[in-house]
């Protein structure tokens, strides 16, 4: 039966076609609209195209003459990095920790995936209050312990600590989840046979839990990496327009920035087409370097 | 026949997709190619219609001052005609600009428009999408005809009138009367000068408290309106250099290094360079800073967040040279639209113009007072109900000696965006303030 259906190609054609025209008008279209500007002379939003850039890669010369460019970039491998670390071996460790209790699991499963359902607009806020100078939590805590100054969370030494914390924190309960359900699939009778064989509680992480998490490690970390690329509005709300003096800018803030603020659209587009390309470049690379392994 | 089936439902599923898609329309390369649909005019005999809904786009929006007389006006409109106001407004900002830009270009402009009638509205008029008052009058002779028509704010494209201004915008400087007080400084008042004004902020700073209530980072505008105007008069003050080095130039530059001083003397708050503009005026509700310059509309913000409203004021702010300190920042920079879309919309045509009419009443544009600067014929009515921000601020627009738009508003906005977002790249000593002069002129 399944043969008859897979032979006959045309109703699944005809089923997809509305789909393909979908992403077709949405996501292509622009996609090479976007090209086509980015090598365009566009003086404003909503003006239209006055001829080519002369010459007509120089939005491309100027984004790497460009300093804003370059500390989002960085600003951009910096979040990447943070990823993995604290999102991904967070949620690594709070996933072991609640595998090993009885009692209460679910309870810590919903607590540390609440996050993920709140919006990041309003988490945003929240974490602006948080890190507020005047009378923000933090500052009113270390004032409460005799601190004599208040700290500018915002400011040059600590904006990185503030920008990142908030968006490791939302995302540690969607890689808990997907690590919780991959712990679960591992059979108790392997854990049994290890504990006869006399193997400790760290020994059994070492030598079965990870090995045979592999699989389910390596698909949050792609997830992790390439999703840090499409961070945007926790550091928007929070960060704005590059606080501190141009130093927290990440790839898609500053691509906004130039959209929308600054109305430089052909630029802008040019600072969207490096975003695909490094997307495309790091997915790939993220695959090539976890790649899940077939048992 | 099962494929002609499959065919008919992908064809038909294809089609309700795309028709999503219809009504968009595309900004001409040249407006002149576009001919407006003539509107069918209703037979006599033709049954009457329905309520006609309008979109309404205006930036009386958030915690604008005259958000609530807005909303009673287009409430009256309302009633009295039957019609329905979409409102969607907001506060004005970039973001709001671009968003409003944005609606146009895809063709979801609205039916109504509050907007800017100088450089911002440059791409409106070229691309044909709004209708000149000259065109409405054409058909309703009395469209506007309460307003002088040399103050309804020609568009600089080419110089005929698209809209029709309510109330003008005034910029001065707010005081925490309670600080004042409290430092044993005496409230400005119209003499008041730039070295008098130095000399308050030290002795605040002294006290331990902020004396200038201000995000630099975030919305340096109105100290670079006045620190540059404080080096001209309102005579030359609507003047672009053509270089850093010219004399127009050279008074930018001298302002924004007015602007240096002023950070390097910490009149502004610690965190100037990391906080948002509603943090820094938080300050003045909590009574921690003594002066902040802003609009108009800031009005409202006062009223809805200050505890005691009499601990407030509004004064001129301090000037230097030729600027006398009753020189002000001011004029009438925004009106309503009427757009091409519902012109050409034989249903809402005469639905719009009745709406702008009604918002644009002697009586209607009183109510959103708090300033002397308008374009009606008759002048403006004194509102009844007033608390001493808003007699400060009527006090002080009538003491006016000169009036002038701000400069920065012709400024394309990606050289403003740039002139503003360097400023605090000047005050830290990053970069020149003519060198940032020289970057902001070559952006076209």
């Amino acid at each position: 039966m399944n043969s008859t259906i897979y032979k006959r190609k045309f109703p699944l054609i005809i089923f997809l076609v509305p789909a393909f025209l979908f992403m077709a008008v949405f996501l292509y279209y622009p996609f090479i609209m976007n090209i086509i500007n980015s090598i365009s002379n566009i003086s404003d939003l909503g003006a239209p195209a006055n001829g080519m850039n002369q010459p007509w890669y120089q939005n491309y010369i100027r984004m790497f003459e460009d300093p804003l460019m370059a500390t989002a970039v960085k600003n951009t491998l910096i979040l990447m990095g943070a990823t993995i670390v604290f999102q991904v071996g967070t949620a690594l460790l709070l996933a072991l920790l609640v595998d090993r209790i009885r009692k209460g699991s679910q309870f810590f499963r919903t607590v540390y995936f609440f996050p993920i359902v709140i919006s990041a607009t309003a988490l945003g806020l929240l974490f602006n209050l948080v890190f507020l100078y005047n009378g923000g939590m933090l500052n009113q805590l270390r004032a409460a312990f005799g601190a004599a100054q208040y700290i500018d969370w915002k400011g040059e030494a600590h904006f990185m600590f503030t920008m990142l914390a908030p968006v490791m924190w939302q995302y540690v309960g969607f890689y808990f989840v997907i690590i919780v359900t991959g712990l679960n699939n591992i059979s108790t009778e392997v854990y049994e046979a290890a504990e006869l064989d006399g193997a400790c509680c760290l020994k059994r992480v070492r030598y079965i839990t990870l090995p045979l998490l592999r699989n389910v490690l390596c698909t949050c970390l792609v997830l992790a990496v390439t999703g840090a690329l499409k961070v945007f509005d926790l550091p928007w709300v929070m960060m704005g327009a590059g606080i501190p003096m141009d130093k927290s800018w990440l790839t898609g803030t500053y691509m906004y920035n130039q959209t929308f603020l600054r109305h430089d659209v052909d630029y802008s587009s040019a600072i969207a087409i490096v975003i695909v390309v490094l997307g495309v470049v790091i997915s790939k690379i993220a695959n090539t370097v976890f790649k899940e392994k077939d048992y | 026949m099962k494929k002609a089936i499959s065919l008919l439902l992908a064809a038909l599923m294809c089609v309700l997709f795309l028709s999503g898609c219809q009504g968009a329309t595309i900004t001409p390369e040249n407006p002149q190619e576009t001919q407006p649909a003539e509107p069918q005019k209703p037979a006599d005999n033709e049954p009457e219609k329905g309520p006609v809904e309008i979109m309404v786009v205006t930036s009386y929006g958030g915690d604008d001052g005259n958000r609530a007389n807005y909303e009673a006006a287009f409430r009256a409109y309302e009633a009295a005609s039957g019609n329905i106001v979409k409102d969607a407004s907001a506060t004005s900002n970039e973001e709001w600009k671009a968003r409003v830009m944005t609606d146009f270009q895809t063709g979801s402009e609205p039916d109504v428009l509050f907007y800017f009638n100088g450089v911002d509205s440059n791409a409106l008029i070229e691309g044909g999408k709004v209708v000149s008052i000259d065109e409405i009058r054409a058909e309703y002779p009395e469209y506007a005809s309460n307003m002088k028509d040399g103050m309804l704010g020609a568009s600089p494209v080419d110089g005929k009138n698209y809209s029709v201004p309510v109330n003008g915008y005034w910029e001065g400087l707010y005081v925490n009367l309670k600080v004042l007080k409290d430092c044993g400084v005496a409230v400005p008042g119209p003499d008041y000068t730039w070295e008098q004004f130095l000399a308050d902020c030290e002795t605040i700073k002294s006290k331990g408290y902020t004396p200038i209530a201000c995000s630099l980072q975030e919305v340096p505008h109105y100290w670079f309106e006045f620190c540059i105007y404080n080096h001209g008069s309102a005579a030359n003050h609507g003047q672009l250099p053509e270089t850093s080095s010219d004399e127009v130039g050279q008074k930018w530059a001298a302002g924004l290094n007015d602007i240096k001083t002023l950070y390097e003397k910490g009149y502004f708050p610690v965190n100037t360079l990391t906080a948002t503009d509603p943090e820094t005026f938080q300050l003045m509700a909590d009574n921690q800073a003594a002066f902040a310059i802003d609009g108009s509309w800031k009005i409202g913000w006062f009223q809805a967040n200050a505890a005691d409203i009499n601990d407030f004021t509004v004064v001129f702010v301090p000037g230097m040279g030729d600027r006398a300190a009753t020189d002000i920042i001011g004029g009438l920079s925004m009106g309503y639209y009427i757009t091409r879309k519902a012109w050409d919309d034989p249903v809402k045509r005469e639905a719009c113009v009745e709406f702008v009419m009604a918002m644009t009443t002697d009586e209607v544009v009183s109510t959103f007072g708090a300033t002397a600067v308008t374009a009606l014929k008759n002048g403006t009515t004194p509102p009844a109900e007033t608390d001493a921000l808003i007699n400060a601020a009527l006090a002080m627009t009538k003491g006016a000696t000169g009036v002038v738009g701000a400069v920065q508003d012709s400024l394309n906005p990606n050289a403003r965006g740039e002139m503003f977002s360097q400023i605090k790249n000047i005050v830290t000593g990053a970069v020149t303030a003519e060198e940032v002069i020289d970057s902001v002129l070559a952006i076209k």
